[in-house]
């Protein structure tokens, strides 16, 4: 009898609660009459004129499906604004985990209930979803006019499914506080590697055998850094086909035993620190890493304590290298090729709607610490009192993107870094091994390399 | 053995278990902990094991992340409705294959069986299918029908009705009972270890299943509590605290459950191992 009672409670509970909720929608779309609202029309090349009714005015509903929330995603708030110009239109915002993303949104846009008509989009699983996306109806010239690097994102259809809203690259982050304790000061700021080294070394504690501060703890970035390292030597990610990776070269090797150098010539920094820059730098242990934009939104929310700031990643000299470092893009959204033509039509709408929007990508660069792609914004004085997006500002037209490369260019590479500086491993086999992997991995892979839509892509080696 | 080395013998083995325990314990008392922790504190390397408790925000703030107690009601009542379909379901055939004599009887169980043995990787994907044809999707019964026969509910079943001796079930017919009243007033009112067992078993599978769900339901209102944890982890980290007093309480109803049934759980699974 206890156990009967118990799980009819239960059951009751349950069906109590789920049922709560029920009841009219006080955010219902309702039927717009007033195409003129009186507003201004928005833009300079892509314009977009809110003057106009969307689908004939009458109520409709679409899904916008995003990793993130209100914080690091700028489309609730267009939502909100759009919203509030056309009331018959409802944009539902469904958030899906990052991790699953992936999984859910390709099984999930062919029309099944729920299924977004508008979704975020990752430039690296580009290749997942392209095949599932209405390209935009915008003038291919007003979107060049507009924003910078939206060659990159033309198919080989002419059509562009969706481009960069702001970008961003690595740049050296420093705690304040170790610097000012080192006796260094702005002026110290370095430019070049060897400045950087000179610099680490006075920031490098180590009581007896034992590395208590790193002056620059590389640990867990060589994934990242070598390209940009590459980059500043003129030496392309791939090989003249566009196909295969040239991890395997002399630059490569060059610059790896340049980066072991750091730790084992110069001692600022060990393997033996930990495997995380990120978690050290937080805590206070590493005085300078190389990272993105994005880690400052993780400084932000796990270490608020900790005075940074931000300076240029060195170069190997003081000329203006091929590229001073890769560059990645966050994406505008897609828009879903499955759903009706009214819905379609919305997503068009909207899209338009965003791009000619200054706001949009005004919070997109706040909201994502990264660089303005509209090329308007790009010396704006309020997004650049960001210190690292002025640290980068200034390199913008020497920034390469080689699109998006599938993942084993960055830990392929990481085994390489590992067996070298942990394992002792011989430069050449380690590279060598590196190399093998990644053609492995990419054997079934469709990618082509977007390094010859570089502006100065003549300039490589 | 002496008495004396059967009491150090014991000495070393309490001691042993209580080591283990200890790891067991140790990260759930370090999860509820940090759900008490800012996460500047949480993923603080200097310090002690565990983060100081300094501030219950982590809790406040669960509704922001997510519908809490929506997600938490879903759960609950998708969990409570499929464990007392699977038990149902599993006693009525356990019943079935274990007292009732029919022409291939022991190759439907067999086939029973098997589906215990297929990977879940396998069926995943035409089951999604099917979901998607039937037009199912974001709805329980996606979630609820799929599981309506567990295969290892009914081998529980099968094990413990066995050992009801056939006496009784005659003794019954012979006053008259047919099968269903058998069944209801005699047979499940004796399995009520099994019951338990499998009670438990089901609940807490379904409790924290997360990849099925999550494939099948899209829309806030309807999602689990399992796949609403997730929203914690974002593409450049995690909320640490926030996930732990999330988790901190998404386990209650899990222990609940266990503490209420342990005795009949212990003892039906005692009696589902053998005939």
């Amino acid at each position: 009898m206890k156990i009967r009672r118990l799980v009819a409670a239960l059951i009751a509970t349950g069906s109590i609660v789920a049922l709560t909720g029920c009841g009219a929608d006080p955010d219902a779309p309702v039927v717009d009459t007033q195409a003129d609202k009186g507003l201004e029309v928005m833009g300079d090349a892509v314009i977009y004129d809110p003057n106009h009714l969307v689908n004939d005015g009458q109520p409709i509903t679409v899904e916008y499906w995003t990793w993130g929330n209100a914080s690091t995603d700028p489309i609730y708030s267009m939502i909100d604004e759009y919203e509030a110009i056309h009331p018959n239109v409802r944009i539902d915002v469904t958030v899906v985990a990052w991790d699953d993303y992936w999984t859910k949104l390709p099984l999930s846009v062919k029309g099944n209930r729920n299924a977004p008509v508008l979704f975020n989009v990752h430039n690296s699983y580009d290749a997942l979803i392209r095949p599932h996306m209405e390209p935009y109806d915008i003038d291919l010239g007003d979107l060049e006019a507009d924003y910078s690097f939206v060659d990159t994102h033309v198919d080989e259809n002419g059509d562009v499914k969706y481009i960069d809203s702001v970008i961003n690259t690595g740049a050296i982050f420093y705690n304040k506080t170790l610097w000012a304790e080192a006796g260094l000061s702005d002026a110290d700021i370095p430019t070049t590697w060897d400045e950087l080294i000179a610099v680490a070394q006075k920031l490098t504690k180590v009581e007896g055998n034992t590395m208590v501060q790193a002056g620059f703890n590389i640990n867990g970035s060589y994934s990242a850094i070598w390209q940009g390292l590459n980059y500043q030597k003129g030496t392309l990610m791939f090989q003249d086909d566009g196909t295969t990776a040239n991890y395997d070269c002399e630059t490569t090797k060059e610059n790896l035993e340049f980066l072991q150098s750091l730790y084992d010539e110069y001692g600022i920094g060990s393997v033996k620190f930990g495997d995380d820059r990120d978690l050290s730098f937080g805590n206070g242990q590493s005085a300078m890493i190389y990272e993105w934009g994005s880690y400052v939104g993780t400084l932000a929310t796990n270490y608020p304590d900790i005075d940074y700031g931000v300076f240029p990643t060195p170069t190997f000299d003081d000329d203006v290298p091929f590229a001073y470092d890769r560059y990645n893009g966050e994406s505008t959204p897609g828009i879903n090729t499955h759903q009706s033509d009214e819905q379609k039509a919305v997503a068009q709408d909207f899209i338009r709607f965003i791009l000619a929007n200054d706001d949009y990508i005004r919070l997109a660069s706040q909201v994502l610490n990264s660089l303005p792609a509209k090329i308007s914004l790009q010396d704006d004085a309020d997004i650049l009192a960001n210190p690292m997006l002025a640290a980068i500002a200034p390199r913008l037209d020497r920034l390469i993107w080689p699109g998006p490369t599938p993942s084993t260019l960055e830990t392929s590479p990481l085994i390489a870094f590992e067996n070298v500086l942990q394992n002792g491993q011989d430069i050449d086999a380690a590279v060598a091994y590196s190399q093998q992997l990644i053609e492995t991995d990419m054997e079934d892979s469709a990618f082509t390399s977007m390094e010859d839509r570089y502006a100065h892509y003549d300039e490589h080696n | 053995m002496s008495k004396t080395t059967k009491k150090a013998l014991s000495v070393v083995v309490t001691v042993l278990l209580f080591a283990l325990a200890l790891v067991t314990i140790v990260p759930f008392i370090w999860m509820f902990v940090s759900s008490f922790a800012p996460n500047s504190e949480i993923v603080k390397i200097t310090g002690g094991i565990f983060p100081t408790p300094s501030t219950v925000d982590n809790y406040v703030n669960i509704q922001e992340t997510f519908n809490f107690f929506r997600l938490f009601a879903n759960s609950l009542f998708v969990a409570v409705l499929k464990t007392v379909i699977i038990i149902y379901v599993s006693a009525v055939l356990g019943y079935v294959f274990s007292k009732m004599h029919f022409r291939g009887r022991n190759v439907l169980f067999g086939i029973v069986l098997s589906t215990m043995m297929l990977p879940w990787a396998v069926t995943i994907i035409p089951q999604y299918e099917m979901m998607v044809q039937f037009g199912w999707l974001d709805t329980y019964r996606s979630l609820i029908v799929p599981g309506l026969v567990s295969g290892f509910g009914v081998f529980l079943f099968r094990q413990s009705i066995g050992s009801i001796s056939d006496e009784i079930i005659e003794a019954a017919k012979l006053d008259g009972a047919g099968d269903a009243r058998i069944f209801h007033q005699i047979i499940l009112p004796m399995s009520r270890n099994s019951i338990a067992a499998l009670a438990i078993f089901t609940f807490l599978w379904n409790w924290e299943d997360y990849l099925w769900p999550f494939l099948m339901i899209t829309d806030s209102d309807k999602m689990l509590l399992s796949v609403g944890l997730k929203m914690f982890s974002g593409q450049y980290g995690t909320d640490y605290g926030g996930l732990f007093a999330a988790t901190s309480l998404a386990i209650v109803p899990v222990i609940i459950v266990y503490m209420v049934f342990q005795k009949q759980f212990i003892a039906g699974i005692a009696t589902g191992s053998g005939k």
